[in-house]
């Protein structure tokens, strides 16, 4: 009971930051107290999605960033967590792995600078990429040691004796029983990535344009509508993927039951 | 009387185990289709012996023969040798048809020959009508038999048993050893049972051995298995007798107050599971 009000307490409270979002994108005005915008109007959104804003462009190099990195990162962590998960000092380096979320991601940016400036990487997209493929590393690292188990170390003598391969015994057996955990990694390092704001700053020296940038530019100039407009285009394909990810499970869970 | 040559021949293997002799010149021969019933308390090293069979943990030495060729040295998926754990592992992610047709579709058999074969198995192990289900809507009975299934499915030249029925009830485990009986000379299926159940040892067994202290002795015969002392057998059958033969007084005594006065039985209560 308790469990259920508190979710529909956080989900009223998403959706109505989201309505909120959506009526300054089209509002006129909003002069105080109105509880409502006066007048409606669709400039806002002219103006975020014009070529020459350069938001366009920003909102792609994020895309590319946040499916490389989660690509990347998802798939590291998944071999990486394997030798973790067995390694006599898995919990040590399980530790060592929440450093970087120890951290302010800022002191982070700040300590990897003296690298990135030494190679060169400061200040382009390839040197975020990199920062950001840090972090999300070491939380799919996290995540995905979980993944195994004794169950899943007998699953795999099982199939051995069976006269699976090692290449069998990842397509056959590790590969669909990971999936769901799979593709929740793909789904959160991509998150880690296209929320990300201070190491795009930092080790992009202000010269990487992103999707979080622009919305801070907008929220910086003072234009509270033309923030939110840009707002709602950070949110959208993160919301996208959660409720697909959803959908999926649940017709997957469906599916189960109903056989 | 001819000699027959044993199908399958382990040879004095020792095993360690992060530096702890696990067991030390086993040696054991089994001819094909029947099956080696393997009895020993917890902690013998039952399922090390069979993972060292299976190629699942290495042998320091002694060397391991199948259908005349020396096996110990393949790795464990080219062996042909199928371990079945003491869970029914099914994969979570299967039904029950593609389950039980997993090692057929490893060794790429063709999917209509797939289907005749996990259909007569599905109908021979009464499963029918269960094909579609998940392993977690099975029950405990349904997921053995799948498990056993799809092992029978790959026709392995030597089916590993791990004490398969000791987590299910009396009543399904009752049933399941009467099905492997007839399955196995069904199928002429070569293998090693191990238990702790003794009366399951005489069940399923066509030979019979004891693990014990990291000693394996092999029987020649059920009679010797069944004279032997450290078969238990006739501790069992002496236990049974006094139970229903009434004390001075005109009581009966019962089965605890009796079984105080025995040695070191090796059968154990239902629930006791081997954990090596």
């Amino acid at each position: 009971m308790m469990r259920r009000a508190l979710v529909t307490a956080l989900t009223m409270l998403g959706l109505g930051c989201i309505a909120l979002l959506a009526l300054l994108s089209v509002a006129r005005r909003w002069p105080w107290p109105a509880v409502v915008p006066v007048g409606l109007q669709v400039r806002q959104w002219r103006e975020v999605l014009d070529p020459a804003s350069g938001v366009g462009g920003a909102a792609l190099r994020s895309s590319i960033m946040a499916v490389t990195v989660a690509a990347l990162a998802t798939l590291g962590g998944f071999v990486t967590s394997r030798g973790v998960a067995r390694h006599p000092q898995r919990h040590r380096l399980l530790m060592m792995l929440n450093l970087p979320f120890a951290v302010s991601p800022v002191v982070l940016g700040v300590s990897l600078s003296y690298f990135f400036l030494r190679f060169d990487l400061a200040g382009h997209a390839a040197g975020v990429v990199i920062a950001q493929f840090i972090v999300a590393y070491a939380y799919a690292v996290i995540l995905l040691s979980g993944f195994w188990n004794p169950e899943v170390a007998a699953l795999i003598e099982l199939a051995v004796t069976f006269g699976a391969d090692r290449v069998q015994v990842w397509r056959r057996v590790l590969l669909p029983l990971a999936r769901p955990l799979l593709v929740l990694c793909l789904l959160q390092t991509f998150l880690i990535s296209w929320f990300d704001y201070a190491l795009t700053l930092v080790v992009g020296a202000g010269r990487v344009s992103t999707l979080t940038t622009a919305l801070y530019q907008y929220f910086g100039s003072g234009d509270l509508r033309l923030a939110a407009t840009c707002a709602l285009l950070l949110l959208a394909p993160p919301l996208a993927a959660i409720a697909l990810h959803q959908r999926l499970a649940s017709a997957a869970v469906a599916a189960q039951w109903e056989a | 009387m001819d000699q027959i040559e044993p199908e399958f021949r382990v040879q004095n293997i020792a095993v360690r185990l992060g530096g702890d002799l696990i067991f030390d010149a086993v040696s054991l021969a089994a001819e094909a289709r029947t099956t080696l019933a393997v009895i020993g308390a917890s902690g013998s090293g039952k399922t090390t012996l069979l993972r060292a069979i299976a190629g699942l943990v290495p042998i320091a030495r002694g060397s391991i023969h199948l259908g005349g060729r020396r096996v110990d040295a393949l790795p464990p998926n080219r062996r042909n040798i199928v371990y079945l754990n003491q869970e029914p592992l099914l994969f979570p992610h299967l039904d029950l048809f593609d389950n039980m047709a997993f090692g057929l579709r490893l060794r790429k058999v063709a999917d209509a020959d797939v289907r005749g074969r996990v259909d007569a198995l599905i109908g021979s192990l009464e499963l029918d009508g269960l094909g579609g289900r998940f392993p977690h809507a099975l029950s405990g009975g349904q997921r053995q038999r799948a498990a056993f299934g799809r092992a029978l499915a790959v026709e392995p030249a030597m089916l590993l048993l791990d004490e398969p029925f000791s987590n299910l009830d009396p009543r399904t485990r009752a049933s399941m050893q009467l099905l492997f009986k007839r399955v196995s000379r069904e199928r002429g299926i070569s293998a090693i049972f191990v238990t702790h159940d003794l009366k399951e040892s005489l069940q399923i067994g066509d030979r019979f051995a004891v693990l014990r202290d990291g000693r394996l002795r092999v029987f020649g015969d059920r009679a010797a298995f069944c004279r032997d002392p450290s078969s238990g057998v006739a501790r069992e059958a002496q236990y049974w007798s006094e139970v229903a033969t009434p004390v001075a007084g005109g009581s009966v005594r019962s089965g605890r107050e009796q079984a105080a006065g025995m040695v070191e039985p090796l059968t154990h209560r239902e629930d006791d599971h081997d954990d090596e």
